[in-house]
C-alpha cells in the first residue's frame, strides 16, 4: 500500500490522494486539520492514480462559471461538480467531509456502472455477500459474527458492474465498527435482505423484489432526472443479475450454514 | 370523477422508470417516492404517449386482456385518475403540449 501522498499543491497547501471504489479522488486544501481528518479517514485507501478527480476543498476563490453539473449542500457544506472541477466549500469537520465524499461518490459511480449501498459487506471463500436491510436489522451483528478481517464494511457498500460481473468493495464508511475500512473487493455472491427471525432461512427472491429491496437501501441524492433514470437502470440490472434471497436471521454465527456457496 | 374518454394523457417527463418482472417501477426524483404498478397498470404506462385518448387506451386493454369494453374504460379512467393524483401523469390539456 502507498504512503499518504502530503505534496505542494498549486494554490493549496496540501493533497491528499485516495481511491473509493476504483474511483480515485485528490483533495487539495490548505487547512492541516481538515488534511490530518482526512489522512485518519481515508489511510487504508490512499493511492496515487494517474488521474485522479481533484477535488478543491474550502478553496475561497469565486466560481464565475455555468451551473454545476450537480448540487448538494449539507449543513452549511457544499459540493458543486462541475465539468472540469470538483469544489467542496464550507467544510468544517471530517464529518461534514465525509458526507460530501460520499455524496459525490454516489453520482460518480453512475459512470462507473455501480452505486453505494445501505448494507454490510463480508468475505467468504473469496466472493463478497451483501448484507442489506434498514437500521436495526442486523447489519453490524452480521459483521460482528463474521471472522476477522472478512468484514469489507458494516455500514455501506460500494457496487461496481464490471467486466460483466459485479463486484463489491470496501469503503471508509462504517457504522457501528467505527473502523478504518478494508480496501479490497470480491465478486459478488448474493444480496440478502436481512429480517429478524427466530431461525435462519434464506428464501431466493426475483428480481422485482430485489429491486425493491435496493430501492430503501441505496444512498442517492441527486434530484436530476436523467440521472436518477440511469440510477434505475443499473439498479434494475443489478436486481437481475445479482442472486438476492432473504435470509430469516437469529442473530448468530450459524446463519452462514444456511447461505448458498 | 370520470376523465373523459376523449382526453389525452402523458407522462411526468421528470419521472424515472423501469419495467421488471412485467412490473413498472417509478421513481419520482424530487420526493424520492417509488411506485409500483402491476401487469395492467404497466401494460398502459407504456401506452401512454400524449397521443391515445383514453378510450384508445381502453381499446387496447380489451385487445389484450380478457375484459368487457366497459369494464376497460372504467378501469383505465380509474388509474388514470390514481395516477394523475401521485403526479406521475397529466392531461395534455394541463400541459398545453405533448412532451417528448
Amino acid at each position: 500500500m502507498n504512503a499518504p501522498l502530503a505534496n505542494p499543491g498549486r494554490d493549496f497547501g496540501q493533497q491528499f490522494e485516495f481511491s473509493i471504489g476504483c474511483v480515485p479522488l485528490c483533495l487539495e486544501m490548505s487547512d492541516l486539520r481538515l488534511y490530518g481528518a482526512a489522512l485518519a479517514r481515508y489511510a487504508a485507501f490512499t493511492s496515487a492514480a494517474e488521474k485522479p478527480i481533484h477535488i478543491a476543498l474550502n478553496n475561497a476563490a469565486p466560481p464565475e462559471r455555468a451551473l454545476p453539473d450537480f448540487a448538494y449542500e449539507f449543513e452549511g457544506a457544499a459540493l458543486r461538480a462541475f465539468s472540469s472541477d470538483i469544489r467542496f466549500d464550507g467544510v468544517r469537520n471530517q464529518y461534514a467531509l465525509d458526507s460530501l465524499v460520499r455524496v459525490f461518490l454516489s453520482w460518480k459511480l453512475l459512470e462507473h456502472q455501480g452505486f453505494l449501498l445501505h448494507a454490510a459487506t463480508v468475505m467468504q471463500g473469496e466472493k463478497a455477500y451483501i448484507f442489506t436491510g434498514r437500521s436495526g436489522a442486523g447489519k453490524s451483528t452480521v459483521a460482528s459474527l463474521s471472522p476477522a478481517g472478512s468484514v469489507l464494511t458494516d455500514e455501506i457498500s460500494l457496487l461496481r458492474r464490471e467486466e460483466g460481473g459485479w463486484r463489491a468493495y470496501g469503503t471508509p464508511f462504517w457504522g457501528e465498527f467505527k473502523a478504518a475500512g478494508s480496501n479490497s473487493s470480491a465478486p459478488v455472491a448474493g444480496i440478502f435482505r436481512l429480517l429478524q427471525a427466530t431461525e435462519n432461512r434464506v428464501e431466493l427472491l426475483r428480481p422485482m423484489t430485489i429491486l425493491r429491496t435496493l430501492l430503501p437501501n441505496v444512498l442517492f441524492f441527486s434530484a436530476d432526472a436523467e440521472a436518477n433514470r440511469r440510477l434505475l437502470e443499473i439498479l434494475s440490472r443489478a436486481a437481475t443479475e445479482i442472486k438476492g434471497y432473504n435470509l430469516s436471521f437469529s442473530k448468530n454465527a450459524a446463519f452462514w450454514e444456511v447461505l448458498p456457496a | 370523477m370520470n376523465t373523459p374518454a376523449a382526453m389525452t394523457w402523458q407522462k411526468n417527463p421528470e419521472l424515472a422508470w423501469r419495467e421488471i418482472d412485467d412490473q413498472t417501477v417509478i421513481i419520482s426524483p424530487n420526493d424520492s417516492v417509488m411506485h409500483e404498478l402491476n401487469d395492467t397498470g404497466s401494460f398502459l404506462w407504456k401506452n401512454i404517449d400524449g397521443i391515445k385518448s383514453v378510450g384508445e387506451l381502453a381499446e387496447l386493454l380489451v385487445e389484450n386482456y380478457e375484459v368487457t369494453p366497459h369494464v376497460a374504460l372504467s378501469d383505465t379512467q380509474a388509474l388514470l385518475e390514481e395516477m394523475s393524483s401521485r403526479k406521475l401523469v397529466a392531461t395534455v390539456a394541463e400541459t398545453g403540449v405533448v412532451l417528448p
